[in-house]
């Protein structure tokens, strides 16, 4: 990454000073990026306190003034992969191309045309949303996470994520999608109770 | 928009796929302001389906900021706080 190659030299009292007013200042978003890739309190606290300390140490390659946040979101995913994914419970996605090469298909997109309306969306008041999102899978979640909840620009995913805008791009609404049929199915489900 | 308005719409959509992914990228600050007009001034005041998906794509964005955020816990802030402290103090 290039970033990397970036070497500046801070001052104890600079380390803590960027450490303070641009990585803290994220941590919220972080914890909640990292409770949505783990679905795990525990392994959220961990990849967040692990990310932390990894950004501290390599504080010299971060280039003050720039985006701290996606920098942040970038070690976390990487340590997210490296360290967590392995472990995880979720099972391994060997065939993960085979399913981002079907939901990219025409055929899928003409398929689901999720039947879902804006009254329902009213009487999901509980978490009926956040376990639709957390039942996605991990890289789906992952992009609605970036843009929906944190803003980031699809440029900045695409650095986050190590992939190419159009990926980000086309990923973005296939995982939509994929929302909305969950939803659609929680709303069904509302329906018959209240019927 | 009154009701007699929207009694003239159109109840079909032959882009709809189109449409969405062009609706997507606008509420993402990703179109031109071109795309955004011609999509947001003549095609949503005629088309039932993508007005409908407008409302619901803002309605799941709205929710999603709502109900998916979480607050670090303070003690776990804490101790990250501390331990770079200690780090520095090396
Ligand atoms: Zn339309």
């Amino acid at each position: 990454m290039e970033e990397e190659l970036i070497k500046n030299n801070y001052t104890d009292a600079q380390k803590q000073e960027i450490f303070d007013k641009e990585f803290m200042p994220n941590i919220n978003a972080m914890y909640n990026f990292a409770y949505r890739l783990t679905l795990e309190r525990d392994d959220a606290k961990d990849l967040l306190q692990d990310t932390y300390l990894k950004a501290f140490r390599f504080i010299d390659s971060f280039q003050k003034g720039t985006n701290a946040k996606a920098w942040l979101f970038r070690i976390l995913k990487n340590s997210f992969i490296n360290d967590y994914r392995k472990k995880s419970k979720e099972p391994s996605k060997v065939d993960y191309q085979e399913v981002e090469a079907y939901y990219n298909s025409e055929e899928v997109d003409r398929q689901i045309t999720p039947d879902l309306r804006v009254e329902s969306l009213g009487n999901m008041i509980g978490d009926e949303i956040s376990n639709a999102l957390n039942s996605l899978d991990v890289d789906f979640r992952t992009v609605i996470i970036l843009c929906d909840l944190e803003g980031f620009k699809y440029e900045e995913m695409a650095k986050i994520l190590d992939i190419p805008i159009g990926t980000v791009r086309s990923r973005l609404h296939r995982a939509r999608n994929l929302l909305k049929e969950k939803l659609s199915e929680y709303a069904k489900s509302m329906g018959y109770k209240t019927a | 928009m009154n009701a007699n308005e929207m009694k003239n719409m159109k109840h079909d959509c032959p882009h709809q796929q189109e449409c969405l992914q062009l609706l997507q990228s606008i509420l993402d600050g990703e179109a031109t302001q071109e795309q955004k007009d011609k999509f947001m001034g003549n095609h949503l005041e005629e088309c039932m389906p993508c007005y409908q998906n407008y409302h619901l794509e803002v309605a799941i964005r709205d929710l999603l900021r709502k109900k998916c955020a979480n607050q670090a816990p303070q003690d776990l802030v804490d101790s990250i706080k501390q331990k770079v402290i200690q780090n520095l103090a090396r």
